[in-house]
């Protein structure tokens, strides 16, 4: 009997040992992907369960930090947005059963303590208790920020301001906005019922139409066509267009006209600050289907934007190939109608390229991270992203920009404060067809002071109403930028 | 004649009341550690704690050190380290169950020195090999009386008497065991050698094999009655191993597996919950909103748990459906991580390694086929049920010995822990280690014989 009890005890261990090398299996080898499991909440209870560092604006007012929860409630800490509206579209938000947005989702792994850096660090605080949180310091100025929000009211729209030199982005405003705060209930399923309401709710307030969404630019495009044709020769300050009131492109019968119809030409001053139609039809036919959508191409249109917040937008122009058997859409595409669509934060960088030689920054909006002792873990470098035109280009540009303001269709509305003088191009994107109701879309972009450019800007107000679609771009968005950069030029 | 060497039995003693200690002080500390980890305090009673702990380990102890003092010293210390986790890991996940398997663990601890006590000679238990196959049919009808068994979980294996419930077949395990040894030990080689000739092949006498074909039958065909696979499993298993150990023939070796790969092709096209048992086994993931979300539930806390695991008290065990009791392992894999889960196993190993060590030892054929049935029960059953929860086998539901919540459980492996040791206790007698003196009966019993002999009638 003795050898067989020996047998049925190597039986009986080899059993064991397969248990335990199937234990390695799921605990080391499969641990990834079963953590990674869309139905595994485990991890997020966990990180849930611990406090989070904050987010603030680069002049120090806390916007997203993690309090103590009411006793009884289920979680013990607590996601808090001071005036969670005005900063939603930057934070996002933290929620346990709808992740994470935004910063709250980029900056997840600095905010909850768990970069290679903040854990060497948090290994002597392990000990006494201390937390390994880190904190995020956003490029967003609260001064600027609450501008924006002040100066665009209830109409729908957005207001971004850039750092000219830099690409820090200093204001990114859109109404609708909605207050994360609703959203980090203890009761997962009102916070999906929140969400769906906001999802469907007119305007899209979860989006951040800033950067996540796209409009037609009107004849702020008009800086493209222009950057490209001075890059290639085409047309120069000495330049002279025809006063006409209309023009017939090639492949249609449908001819081009000017704002309301109007005789328009002159010097390329004159049609830039009057803002004529029919010169920048020709020239965008003149450059041809190749030449113009490759200089879009230089301004980074078609491609998402690289900003440092999740799911930015693409703005889009179009294909040379399409473009060949369209040539009336090249013609309306060259300033700003037809197929042409641009992110209000790309229209504020094409702005600020102008004002910075042509050189176009990456935007970002996370300035730096801490950990919980306030040291420096990393802060983002500027660095450029686009060359969209020469140098000498941009001058010509910023000329151009400068005679908007001073005499042209920004005279009215774009005059800062203590004289300090700003460039701007307006645009009215005109979005119904002949014959329908007026709606368009209402826009500014353009930068201040001239001589030493510090910020740039981009408004648009949405035709979702008659006040906006009646309205031209220089009246109704105009003070808008007006407002908002009189705060910025004293920051 | 030299005097005998006592001091290995005393020194196995010493070792024992050491590791015990060990066990409790583990115990208390990750009791400690899980209350920290889930409400951040120090258990207000932990002193008490520690104190009644303590008292009730060293009361097990002393019973073995007075009872079966050359008993091997590490069955003991093991089994109360596998209580003590477990008992952490239920505190951890409900309060109110933590009383409930403390009342258990008492009367569990008391089961052990009741039964160290009475039986006091394993040897005489063979006689009663017959009592224990007429208990072992009777446990395992218990559940199926209507009015007194129940069902819980789609398995009929409940008793309900009065106040308490409890599960005839834990104790049903324990007296299979005892006739099967005693049966065996008789005429295993009867059976071994055959006596009849059929065909090219000597085959026992039926009427030597019967009893115990019986005996199997009759288990398994209640258990598959009772839809309770895992205890149907366990009694095979147990069965064709006691044959095998008894007849030394591998040809019933051979018999068994085919006999089981039979039943388990029956029983997969026969009834549904085995297909599904199969299939959730192969393949969780695809069923998870159904049948399948306890498995993947487990899958997900062993794999939080990883190396070292979460930390008692900062895990999600209570995600995992009934972790307190056939999915324990789960929650400690999850919690202490690979190597709290490997020490699981390794306890395990010990206690199989132990208990075959004392098989080993006794030169009585009783003994040697106690031992190794009582083993195999408890080292079958925490493979049985570990596989099923970390996906080597089908899952069939079954209690983790001296881990899972459980009162019958309990009670029915501290009898098995207290059998194992009696049987080790016996052979050291034997060999000399311990002096072999009279058993307290014994002298009680000689002690009326002699007051009837200086009072004749």
């Amino acid at each position: 009997m003795n050898q067989r009890i020996r047998r049925l005890a190597i039986a009986l261990l080899a059993l064991y040992a397969i248990l335990f090398v199937q234990l390695n299996i799921i605990q080391v080898g499969r641990k990834a992907t079963l953590d990674a499991d869309a139905r595994n909440t485990r991890l997020t209870v966990r990180t849930f369960n611990d406090p989070r560092g904050e987010i603030t604006t680069i002049d120090g007012t806390v916007i997203a930090e993690s309090v103590r929860s009411d006793p009884g409630s289920e979680h013990p800490w607590k996601r808090v947005y001071s005036d969670g509206e005005l900063y939603a579209h930057v934070t996002g938000y933290y929620t346990f059963a709808y992740g994470a947005t935004q910063i709250e989702r980029v900056a997840n792994d600095v905010l909850a303590g768990r970069t290679a850096e903040q854990q060497v660090n948090g290994l002597a605080s392990l000990f006494d208790g201390g937390n390994t949180t880190g904190t995020v310091v956003t490029t967003i100025d609260s001064k600027i920020q609450s501008a924006a929000r002040r100066a665009l009211g209830e109409r729908e729209g957005s207001v971004v301001v850039v750092d000219v030199r830099t690409g820090a982005v200093k204001a990114l405003w859109s109404f609708p906005s909605f207050d994360p705060n609703f959203l980090t209930t203890d009761d997962d399923d009102l916070a999906g019922d929140i969400i769906r309401y906001l999802n469907e709710a007119p305007g899209d307030p979860l989006l951040a139409n800033a950067y996540q969404q796209r409009y037609m630019p009107g004849s702020t495009f008009k800086i493209i066509t222009t950057a490209a044709a001075l890059d290639a020769g085409i047309i120069g300050l000495d330049s002279v267009f025809a006063e006409e009131s209309e023009f017939l492109p090639p492949q249609t019968t449908d001819p081009i006209t000017n704002y309301k119809n109007k005789v328009c030409g002159g010097d390329l001053i004159e049609v830039f600050r009057r803002s004529c139609n029919t010169p920048f039809a020709r020239t965008a036919l003149e450059l041809g289907p190749e030449k113009l959508t490759a200089a879009t191409q230089r301004f980074g249109i078609g491609e998402s934007l690289p900003f440092d917040l999740p799911r930015s937008a693409a703005s889009t122009f179009g294909t040379s190939d399409f473009f060949e058997d369209n040539l009336p859409l090249l013609a309306i595409g060259g300033f700003g109608q037809g197929n042409t669509q641009m992110v209000p934060l790309h229209m504020a960088l094409v702005a600020a390229s102008v004002a910075n030689g042509g050189a176009m920054m990456k935007p970002y909006v996370i300035d730096s991270t801490r950990d919980h002792d306030g040291r420096l873990l990393d802060r983002t470098r500027p660095s450029v992203w686009k060359q969209t035109m020469t140098p000498e280009s941009s001058k010509i540009l910023t000329q151009l920009m400068t005679e908007v303001v001073k005499n042209g269709t920004a005279s009215c509305c774009f005059q800062l404060a203590n004289g300090v003088q700003a460039a701007a191009k307006t645009g009215t994107a005109q979005l119904n067809g002949p014959g329908e109701p007026e709606r368009s879309h209402a826009w500014i972009v353009g930068f201040a002071p001239v001589d030493a450019p510090r910020y740039a800007i981009a408004v648009m107000l949405k035709g979702t109403n008659a006040e906006i679609s009646e309205g031209t771009g220089g009246r109704l968005a105009g003070p808008v930028a007006e407002a908002v950069m009189d705060v910025a030029l004293t920051r | 004649m030299t005097t005998p060497d006592y001091s290995i039995a005393h020194r196995r003693r010493s070792i024992e009341l050491g590791l015990v200690i060990a066990a409790g002080v583990i115990t208390a500390g990750a009791y400690t550690l899980a209350s920290l980890g889930k409400n951040s305090v120090i258990p207000p009673r932990i002193l008490p704690f520690l104190g009644v702990l303590l008292a009730v380990l060293l009361a097990a102890h002393v019973a073995v050190r007075r009872l079966a003092h050359g008993a091997d010293s590490t069955l003991l210390p093991i089994a109360v380290f596998l209580n003590g986790l477990g008992y952490v890991m239920i505190a951890r996940l409900s309060e109110r169950l933590a009383g409930l398997q403390t009342t258990w663990t008492f009367i569990a601890i008391a089961t052990f020195v009741v039964v160290l006590l009475f039986v006091e000679r394993v040897n005489d238990l063979a006689r009663y090999q017959w009592h224990f196959f007429g208990a072992a049919a009777l446990l395992l009808l218990l559940p199926m009386v209507p009015g007194l068994g129940f069902s819980s979980g789609g398995a009929r294996i409940w008793v309900n008497l009065g106040p308490i419930n409890f599960q005839p077949g834990e104790f049903a395990k324990l007296a299979l065991a005892l006739f099967f040894a005693g049966y065996l030990s008789e005429r295993g080689s009867l059976i071994a050698r055959g006596t009849r000739q059929w065909g090219r092949f000597t085959v026992p006498e039926p009427r030597d094999l019967l009893p115990l074909v019986g005996a199997w039958a009759f288990s398994v065909v209640v258990m598959v009655g009772q839809r309770d696979l895992g205890s149907s499993l366990l009694f095979f298993t147990l069965f064709v191993v006691m044959v095998w150990v008894a007849t030394e023939r591998a040809g019933y070796l051979a018999l068994g597996f085919a006999l089981f790969a039979g039943a388990c092709f029956a029983a997969y096209h026969l009834f549904d919950h085995v297909q599904t048992r199969v299939a959730i086994w192969l393949d969780p993931w695809s069923r998870y909103d159904g049948k399948g979300y306890q498995l993947a539930q487990a899958m997900f806390a062993l794999g939080s748990g990883g190396t070292t695991g979460t930390g008692l008290g900062l895990g999600d065990p209570t995600r995992i459906p009934e972790a307190k009791n056939d999915f324990i392992f789960a929650a400690i894999g999850e919690e202490l991580g690979l190597f709290g889960a490997t020490a699981i196993l390794l306890a395990f190993v010990v206690i199989i390694g132990a208990g075959l060590r004392t098989a080993l030892r006794t030169q009585r054929p009783f003994e040697k086929l106690l031992a190794t049935g009582l083993t195999t029960i408890l080292g079958v059953q925490a493979f049985i049920i570990i596989g099923g929860v970390i996906r080597v086998v089908p899952l069939t539901g079954i209690t983790l010995p001296f881990v899972s919540y459980g009162g019958s459980s309990l009670v029915a492996n501290y009898a098995i822990l207290a059998l194992l040791i009696r049987t080790s206790d016996a052979s050291a007698r034997r060999l000399g280690e311990i002096p072999d003196r009279p058993t307290i009966r014994e002298r009680w019993e000689a002690r009326r014989a002699r007051r009837h002999e200086r009072a004749p009638s």
